[in-house]
C-alpha cells in the first residue's frame, strides 16, 4: 500500500511540473501597447505605454525585482532613426514570501517608454513599431518567464494628442514616482544603512518604504524603520557589505505615491531615540541656565522678589522648607506644562513652548491674575488681612509651592527668546529627555531661592526687613502692570478688539471688587473678601465670551490664485506681469522659499505694488497637466519659478533658491 | 522502503546560523544534510577540495533553462573533471514547487544526466537560509581551505532564454579556472537570478 501511494505521489509530482509550464498564447499578464498619439511629429517624442493586467494571484516585477526575479527586458524593432528610452516603472508594492522580498505589481500597472523621432520625416510616413517584452510573472508558488510580442503602427503627423488618450495616460502617469528635487544622503554605520531624505514636516506620509534600485546597498527583506525629524525623513535598515558610491531608489509614501530619490554618502544623524546622553545633558544645562535668567524677567521678577524677602524673614528651618516647596512648585509646573506640550505634539497639533498662550482664554485668565497681583503689590488690597494672615502663616510651605507654580506659569511667555535652543532640543528628544529639560528649566528658575533658603550667609546679606519693603512693593507693581498691559495686547492679537475689550472690562470689574475688599480690610470689617470674590467670579465669566479671531492665514496667500494655462494666457493678454510658481507639500525647497521669500511682507507688498499676478501651481498630487507644463520648462519637478515680465513673450526661469531681492527688483521694474 | 523513509528524514544543519548570509572571503558555514540516498553528508568532509553549491528547483524555468540546454550538466562535468566537489541542494519545502523526495531526486539526476557529486535535501530550508540562498539557481564556491570565494548567479545573462547561454560569461567556470591557476576570483559576487527559493513559511 505504502509503495503504491509512494509511486503515485511521485508520478503526481512529476506530472505537476509540466502542467504549470507555459501554454503558448496564454499569458499570465495581458499587455497592451498604447501610444499617446498615433500621429507623432517628426523631431518630436511620443510616449508608449505597456498597459499590463496580471491574472488574479499573479504578480509582475519592478525594475529591481528584489531578492529573486528578473527585470523586464524590451527588444525593439524600430524604423531607422527612431530611438527609445529606458522603461519607466510605476511605484511598486512589496511582497514578502517565506523571508524573501519581492518588489512587485499585484494589480494592473503601466510602464512607459519614450520614442524619439528624427527630424525631417515626411508627414504621412508609416512607422511600424515592434517590441518583444521578456518578463517574469509569478504566483507565491511558481514563476513563469513570459514573452509578449507587441506591435503598433504610427504615422508621422502633427503630434496632436487626442484628449481621451491624454486623460487615460494622465491617469496611468499618476502612479509614476515624482522627482523629489532635494538631494538625499545616506550613511552606513556598523551594519545599519541610514537614508536621510529632505521631506517637509507638514507633508503627509504613511507606510513609508524605500525601494532601492541600486543592488547590494541594503538587505531587501530586513524591516525598515522610518522616523521623521522636522524636515528630515530617515529610513533605517540593514546594510549589505560594501559601500556603493550612490544609492538610487523610490521612496513610497503611501496611497501609490512615490518619489525618485538619489542619495550620496553623507552624514545622516541617527534618529533621536538613540540620542547621546551628552546632548541631553547639554540641553539640560542650557535649560537650567535659561531658567536662571528668567528670574529677572519683568513677568516673574516682582513675584520672586517678594518671595525672596519673605524667605529672608523666616529663619533657618522654615526658609529651607519654603525654598524646597517653592522649587517643587516651579519644577512640577514646568514638567506638567512640558508633558501637556508633548501630549499635544503626539496628538498631531503643532505647538511650541508657551502653547498655553496660544489660547486666548488662557491669556484672559492670566490677565486677570496679573492684574490682581499688580493691585495687590500697589497696596489696593492685602492678602495679609488678619484672618488670612494666620492661614497663610500656617501654610507657609503651601503658599511657597503655589507661588512657585504661579511663577513658572507666567514665566513661559518670557522664555521664548532665551530658551529657544534648549526648548527646540526638548521637542525632538524622546519624552523622558524632554521632561528632563523642562525640569531643568524649573530648577534654574528656582535656583536663587534654593540658594537663599540653604545658605544662611546669603540670607544675612539680604537687606533687613523694614518699612522700605513696602516702598519696594509699590515700585514692583509697575512691571506687573506692564505685564498686564502686554497680556492685554496679546489678547487683542488673538481675540480681536472685542476680545481685548472684554478682557479690560473684566479686569476693571475685578479691580473694583478688590478695591472694595481693600476698603473693608482697612476698616477691619468682617467678610472683607466678599466683594472681591464676587468680582473674581463675575470677571471670570468673561472667558465664555472670548473667541478666537479669524485666522490670519487666509490673508497670507491673498492675492494668489491657482495656476492654469488658460488663466496665465488671459493675464498675459491683459499685459500684466505674472509670477507663476510651482510647489508641492512634499517639496522642502519650495516650502523654504515660500516662508523665507514669497510670503514675506516685503515681497508681497512689492508684488502688489507692481500689480504682479501671482499664480500658484500645486503639484502635490502630481497632476500630469502641471507636470507637462513644468517639463516644458526643462525641469523634472518642483520648485519652478517663472517670471513673465511686461511685454516679454518668454518667461524668465528663476533659480530654485530664491531671494527676496530677485522678486522685489522684478516687481519694481 | 527503508530508503524512502531515510530520504524523508529531517535535514540536520550544523554551525550554519539561520538567516545569516555568508561573506565572500570568510569561512563558509559548515552544515550536514541528508542526501538523495539517505546518507548524511557534511561540508567539512570535503576540506581540501574546492566545493560548488548549486541551489536547485526542477520546476523553476530558470533552472530548466540550464538543465534542458545541458549547460548545467556541462558545467558540472567540467568541474568534476578537475576534482571539484559539486553539491546540488534543494531547499524547497514539502508541498511547494520543486520539492523532491530522495527517490524523486535520484530520478531527476538520472533523467537529466546530471553529474553532481551529490544531491542534498534541505526541506526545512535551514542550510538555504544559512547561506542566504535566494534564487534557483544560486551558486556558491568554497575553496580548499573552507573559504567562500564566490556567490551569485551561474552567468551574467539573467533571462530564461536558452539562446542567451552561448554569449554569457559562465561565472562558475571562470571562478574555478582562476582558482585552479592559483589566482584570486575576479568576479567574486554577482546578483543571482531566477525563481525565489520555495522555503517553508
Amino acid at each position: 500500500m505504502r509503495l503504491v501511494s509512494f509511486v503515485l505521489m511521485t508520478l503526481a509530482a512529476w506530472l505537476a511540473i509540466p502542467a504549470i509550464a507555459q501554454t503558448p498564447g496564454q499569458r499570465h499578464i495581458a499587455i497592451d501597447l498604447v501610444a499617446e498619439t498615433d500621429r507623432p511629429a517628426a523631431g518630436g517624442e511620443v510616449t508608449l505605454a505597456f498597459v499590463s493586467r496580471p491574472e488574479a494571484g499573479w504578480h509582475g516585477y519592478w525594475k529591481n525585482p528584489g531578492d529573486a526575479g528578473v527585470e523586464t527586458e524590451a527588444h525593439w524593432t524600430l524604423p531607422a532613426g527612431v530611438t527609445v528610452g529606458p522603461i519607466q516603472y510605476p511605484v511598486p508594492h512589496r511582497l514578502l514570501i517565506a523571508g524573501l522580498m519581492n518588489y512587485v505589481y499585484e494589480g494592473p500597472f503601466t510602464q512607459f517608454v519614450t520614442l524619439k523621432l528624427p527630424a525631417g520625416l515626411a508627414a504621412g510616413m508609416r512607422l511600424p513599431i515592434g517590441v518583444k517584452l521578456d518578463y517574469l510573472v509569478c504566483t507565491e508558488e511558481i514563476c513563469v518567464p513570459e514573452s509578449a510580442t507587441l506591435a503598433t503602427a504610427l504615422t508621422v503627423g502633427d503630434g496632436a494628442i487626442p484628449p481621451k488618450r491624454r486623460a487615460e495616460f494622465d491617469g496611468w502617469r499618476r502612479a509614476l514616482p515624482k522627482p523629489l528635487g532635494s538631494p538625499a544622503s545616506f550613511a552606513i554605520d556598523g551594519g545599519t544603512f541610514r537614508l536621510g531624505v529632505p521631506f517637509p514636516a507638514g507633508a503627509p506620509a504613511k507606510d513609508v518604504y524605500f525601494f532601492p534600485l541600486t543592488d547590494g546597498a541594503i538587505d531587501y527583506a530586513a524591516p525598515q524603520k522610518v522616523s521623521r525629524e522636522g524636515d528630515l525623513l530617515v529610513v533605517e535598515t540593514k546594510a549589505k557589505a560594501g559601500g556603493p558610491p550612490a544609492v538610487e531608489g523610490v521612496l513610497a509614501t503611501g496611497e501609490g505615491q512615490g518619489f525618485s530619490v538619489r542619495a550620496t554618502p553623507g552624514a545622516v544623524a541617527a534618529p533621536q531615540q538613540a540620542m547621546a546622553w551628552g546632548a541631553a545633558l547639554a540641553a539640560f544645562a542650557g535649560a537650567v541656565l535659561g531658567g536662571l535668567i528668567l528670574n529677572v524677567m519683568p513677568c516673574v521678577f516682582p513675584i520672586l522678589s517678594l518671595k525672596a524677602l519673605s524667605l529672608a524673614r523666616s529663619g533657618g528651618e522654615g526658609a529651607r522648607g519654603e525654598a524646597l516647596a517653592y522649587t517643587a512648585g516651579v519644577v512640577l509646573m514646568c514638567v506638567a506644562l512640558g508633558a501637556i506640550l508633548l501630549a499635544l505634539r503626539a496628538g498631531g497639533a503643532t505647538v511650541g513652548w508657551a502653547f498655553q498662550l496660544q489660547d486666548p482664554r488662557v491669556i484672559f485668565v492670566l490677565l486677570l491674575l496679573v492684574t490682581a497681583i499688580a493691585f495687590n503689590l500697589a497696596g489696593l488690597f492685602e492678602l495679609s488681612a488678619p484672618g488670612m494672615a494666620n492661614r497663610l502663616a500656617a501654610s507657609g510651605k503651601g503658599g511657597a509651592f503655589a507661588t512657585g507654580a504661579l511663577a513658572a506659569f507666567v514665566a513661559t511667555p518670557c522664555a521664548g527668546p532665551f530658551m529657544a535652543t534648549a526648548l527646540a532640543a526638548a521637542l525632538v528628544l524622546p519624552w523622558w529627555g524632554a521632561l528632563t529639560v523642562f525640569a531643568g528649566l524649573g530648577l534654574g528658575l528656582a535656583l536663587p531661592f534654593l540658594a537663599i533658603g540653604f545658605i544662611p550667609a546669603l540670607r544675612r546679606r539680604l537687606p533687613k526687613p523694614g518699612p522700605w519693603m513696602e516702598t519696594l512693593r509699590r515700585i514692583l507693581a509697575v512691571p506687573m502692570f506692564l505685564t498686564a498691559l502686554a497680556l492685554a495686547w496679546v489678547l487683542g492679537q488673538e481675540a480681536g478688539v472685542s476680545g481685548m475689550t472684554i478682557g479690560l472690562a473684566a479686569a476693571a470689574l475685578l479691580a473694583a471688587g478688590l478695591w472694595w475688599t481693600g476698603l473693608r480690610q482697612a476698616k477691619g470689617r468682617a467678610l472683607a473678601w466678599l466683594p472681591g470674590t464676587v468680582a473674581v467670579v463675575a470677571a471670570l465669566t468673561g472667558v465664555a465670551m472670548i473667541t478666537r479671531a479669524p485666522a490670519q492665514a487666509a490673508a497670507e496667500v491673498a492675492g494668489t490664485e491657482p495656476f492654469s494655462e488658460t488663466r496665465l494666457a488671459q493675464l498675459r493678454a491683459e499685459g500684466r506681469p505674472v509670477f507663476a510658481y510651482f510647489t508641492a507639500d512634499w517639496c522642502l525647497t519650495c516650502k523654504v522659499n515660500e516662508k523665507a521669500v514669497i510670503e514675506t511682507a516685503a515681497v508681497r507688498d512689492a508684488l502688489a505694488k507692481g500689480k504682479v499676478a501671482v499664480l500658484v501651481g500645486d503639484w502635490t498630487d502630481g497632476d500630469p497637466a502641471l507636470g507637462r507644463f513644468i517639463e516644458a520648462h526643462n525641469r523634472a519637478g518642483v520648485p519652478l519659478y517663472l517670471w513673465y515680465g511686461r511685454g516679454g513673450s518668454q518667461p524668465e526661469v528663476l533659480p530654485q533658491v530664491l531671494t527676496q531681492a530677485m522678486l522685489i527688483e522684478r516687481a519694481g521694474g | 522502503m527503508r530508503l524512502a523513509f531515510a530520504t524523508l528524514a529531517v535535514a540536520m544543519a550544523l554551525a550554519v546560523p539561520a538567516g545569516a548570509e555568508q561573506t565572500v572571503g570568510a569561512q563558509a558555514g559548515n552544515f550536514r544534510l541528508t542526501d538523495m540516498n539517505g546518507r548524511n553528508v557534511e561540508l567539512s568532509q570535503f576540506r581540501g577540495k574546492t566545493v560548488v553549491l548549486e541551489w536547485n528547483n526542477p520546476g523553476c524555468p530558470f533552472v530548466q533553462k540550464h538543465y534542458n540546454s545541458g549547460n548545467m550538466q556541462k558545467t558540472q562535468a567540467a568541474a568534476r573533471a578537475d576534482g571539484v566537489v559539486w553539491l546540488t541542494i534543494n531547499s524547497g519545502a514539502p508541498g511547494k514547487q520543486g520539492y523532491m523526495t530522495g527517490a524523486e531526486a535520484q530520478a531527476f539526476v538520472k533523467k537529466t544526466k546530471a553529474t553532481p557529486t551529490d544531491y542534498l535535501l534541505d526541506p526545512k530550508g535551514v542550510v538555504g537560509k544559512g547561506y542566504g540562498a535566494k534564487t534557483t539557481p544560486h551558486i556558491y564556491i568554497i575553496d580548499g581551505s573552507g573559504k567562500l570565494v564566490y556567490q551569485g548567479g551561474i552567468d551574467d545573462k539573467p533571462t530564461s532564454d536558452v539562446g542567451d547561454i552561448a554569449g554569457a560569461r559562465n561565472h562558475v567556470l571562470a571562478a574555478l579556472g582562476e582558482l585552479k591557476a592559483g589566482k584570486p576570483v575576479s568576479v567574486a559576487e554577482t546578483r543571482p537570478y531566477g525563481c525565489s527559493v520555495k522555503y517553508a513559511d
